[in-house]
């Protein structure tokens, strides 16, 4: 049993590709039902996000499954095969893991160590797993896969700092207050980036959002949107007063909010910190205000050279998460080669055993006066005997160091007990094998 | 004997200040452990000399010293745990190695004049040292504050930005720290000025009875440290001294205690050196 991948990602293939082989917004379900129905895919998941689309097959043989696969894409997704081939791309076994485990840590993603990815293959092997799509390969893969996520984030920088203008600004702000269950927002003006902050802080669980913009119909648009409620422009200075956190973004040529302003509505001795967030350019907030001591300005320039100085520290951890992927790829592979055993121990038992029935049957006649309890022991015995003769070489094939040295002794053992002879090559490969010549027919 | 929470409190220190600088758990786990290790050994040491000399081992400054680094340590162990937050650590941990120091080089024997042999000796001694503790923690947390405050608000999000718990957080937990060392504090000088009148007047001939008073040096600065942490607290309600005048307030009154900690009671004689 062999892992195959093959996929298009943000590196292979350009949007237009991606979105036509897009399983993200269709049921992930009904793709691993649809694999199913091809005879080379013993176990798939399919994993679709907005920047990838890969199939991840366990198979007895490669080649076909490569062809199978490709031909389910272009079924699927009503694409000639040549639409999409040349952006294809595939790995097996070790090397289909190590993309997962990159793709699980962030390490292949568009904004590296972005957090959702994780999720997104935890869903895809949920789809896969609950249409009975997973067996022992793919339940392996995908959970060693999910350790060396969560590995990565909890052992690297690599997921941290925000790399968005608006999600820089929400970390200054939990940053400041901590918690910002109950903290008051006024947004001034409606701009994208002004929205998309608010969105994020609401997402956040602030308490109370408040717009206002000097075009009404502007503030209860945005207000709608994030679950807040829209004021007055006249009633600025008092929505200044109120807030812990004010996000700006309006197109005044002149500050909207002054230190005089700020100093008038808060008092010299503000208790709680308030948090200017001011992303409008021009800047609509005068520079002097951060001078009033609990006050914390910044405008877009400084939140987009926060955003800079995480991307490079994001960079700098990629090496050290690259170190566990390498790390928990090793293990794997030990896992793998251990599952390459797996054929071998099975024929070698199935033989030890058939040895021991056959002399026991031989012996039939002789143990026929026994009593009916004697004989179960006997039996018993035999097959202890077998078991325990296996033992130690079942472990020592699991655990050999490398494929070749595997190879070498599977070898060995198939022609030192005439493994192979005494048995039809694999009854289930032949099934296999008849199952598509049919399928082939019927086309 | 003081010798091996010192060397523990020394390793706490390092590994603390490794997993400030690298923020993996597993470290910080480790700081975690050597920390309460040395907690356990210094329990011991504590419980020892206890034995040994049939009191609790705070007469003289050097063990006061050595209780006041165990209850700090106590004390930092409770918010850590209650918190989950380690970074305060590296910032606690050097303090406990420097005070433990002292009573390592000149251990000092617990001698006890007999006027102390009360059980008010001991709420008196506790009470201040348990508030001495909880001033220091309210320091440290005051001293990260004005750290990371000055970050934020420069625009130069930097090493302690990304290592600190929020602000928000840090004058939370030193508002509490400053609300319940000034508790035990009240509740220390109380007891030593009752406690003293009792004992004047059953040994009027007593030179440190009767050298109890505002003008002498140990008293008077305790009096101040009351003073500064009653104004840290009702400026904080009252005038909104939150942050960062709050940080500094805290950080003010922790000088003025390891003042009457340490150089007044090593070289100046007062009403509390009984010898």
């Amino acid at each position: 049993m062999q892992v195959i991948l093959l996929g298009v990602s943000h590196r292979t293939a350009p949007v237009e590709l991606r979105e036509r082989l897009d399983f993200s917004s269709r049921d992930l379900g009904a793709a691993v039902q649809a694999l199913a129905l091809r005879p080379s895919a013993a176990e798939s998941v399919v994993l679709s996000t907005c920047n990838r689309s890969e199939i991840y097959v366990v198979s007895h043989d490669l080649l076909r499954a490569r062809e199978e696969i490709t031909s389910f894409l272009s079924e699927y997704h009503e694409l000639p095969e040549s639409a999409f081939t040349p952006h294809l791309f595939s790995h097996d076994n070790e090397a289909a893991a190590r993309h997962l485990f990159r793709v699980a840590a962030g390490l292949d993603s568009v904004v590296v160590g972005e957090p959702q990815i994780l999720g997104q293959v935890k869903d895809a092997f949920q789809a896969a797993s609950e249409h009975h799509r997973t067996g022992p390969m793919l339940s392996k893969l995908f959970h060693w896969s999910f350790l060396v996520g969560k590995r990565v984030r909890a052992e690297t920088a690599l997921g941290e700092g925000a790399v968005s203008i608006s999600f820089a600004a929400v970390a200054l702000a939990r940053k400041i207050f901590g918690q910002l269950n109950g903290r008051r927002v006024l947004v001034v003006g409606a701009g994208e980036i002004s929205t998309l902050t608010a969105q994020h802080l609401r997402s956040n669980g602030v308490g109370e959002i408040v717009v206002t913009s000097r075009t009404a119909a502007h503030a209860d648009t945005l207000a709608a949107s994030v679950n807040g409620r829209s004021i007055a422009w006249e009633e600025l200075a008092h929505g200044v007063a109120s807030a812990d956190i004010v996000v700006t973004a309006t197109g005044s040529q002149r500050p909207i909010i002054t230190r005089a302003h700020v100093e008038s509505v808060t008092g010299r001795h503000r208790r709680d910190p308030l948090f200017i967030i001011d992303v409008a350019v021009p800047r609509d907030v005068e520079a002097s205000v951060v001078d009033i001591e609990q006050v914390f300005l910044y405008n877009v320039d400084d939140l987009q050279s926060i955003v800079q100085e995480n991307l490079s520290r994001r960079s700098s951890e990629v090496a050290r998460a690259e170190a566990i992927v390498s790390e928990e790829l090793a293990k794997f592979a030990a896992w793998l080669r251990s599952r390459g055993a797996v054929p071998t121990i099975v024929a070698l038992r199935e033989r030890f055993d058939r040895i021991r029935r056959a002399e026991l049957s031989r012996l039939d006649g002789k143990l026929a006066g026994l009593p009916p309890d004697a004989r179960v022991r006997v039996d018993e015995v035999t097959r202890l005997i077998v078991e325990k003769l296996l033992l130690e070489p079942t472990e020592q094939l699991k655990a050999l160091p490398d494929e070749e040295t595997q190879v070498a002794y599977t070898e060995a053992i198939n022609r030192l007990f005439r493994l192979r002879d005494s048995e039809s090559p694999s009854s289930a490969d032949d099934t296999a094998a008849e199952i598509r010549r049919t399928d082939r027919r019927g086309k | 004997m003081n010798l091996l929470p010192f060397v523990l409190y020394a390793a706490a220190t390092v590994v603390y200040a490794i997993h400030f600088a690298k923020r993996q758990p597993s470290i910080g786990r480790a700081a975690t452990t050597l920390l309460l290790l040395g907690v356990l050994a210094h329990t011991f040491v504590i419980g020892m000399q206890t034995m040994e000399v049939r009191h609790v081992p705070f007469s003289n400054t050097s063990t006061a010293v050595s209780s006041f680094v165990w209850l700090l340590a106590l004390s930092y162990l409770y918010l850590e745990v209650t918190t989950d937050e380690r970074a305060m650590g590296v910032f606690i941990a050097p303090i406990l190695v420097g005070l433990q120091a002292i009573p390592v080089i000149y251990p000092g024997v617990d001698y006890r004049d007999p006027v102390l042999d009360s059980p008010w000796f001991w709420v008196h001694v506790t009470s201040l040292l348990f508030a001495y503790a909880t001033f220091a923690l309210a320091a440290m947390l005051g001293l990260t504050y004005v750290l990371q405050f000055k970050e934020i608000k420069k625009k130069h999000l930097g090493y302690f930005y990304t290592r600190l718990p929020s602000l928000h957080v840090l004058d939370a937990m030193n508002s509490r720290a400053v609300a319940v060392g000034w508790l035990f504090l009240t509740i220390g000088v109380v007891v030593g000025i009752v406690w003293a009148a009792q004992a004047l007047a059953l040994s009027p001939n007593n030179s440190n009875l009767q050298a109890m008073s505002l003008q002498d040096p140990k008293v008077f600065i305790a009096v101040l440290t009351w003073a500064v942490y009653s104004f840290a607290m009702f400026a904080r309600k009252t005038l909104g001294w939150t942050g960062r005048r709050a940080a500094w307030l805290s950080a003010l009154g922790f000088v003025i205690v390891l003042l009457n900690l340490l150089p007044v009671s090593y070289f100046v004689t007062t009403s509390h050196t009984f010898q």
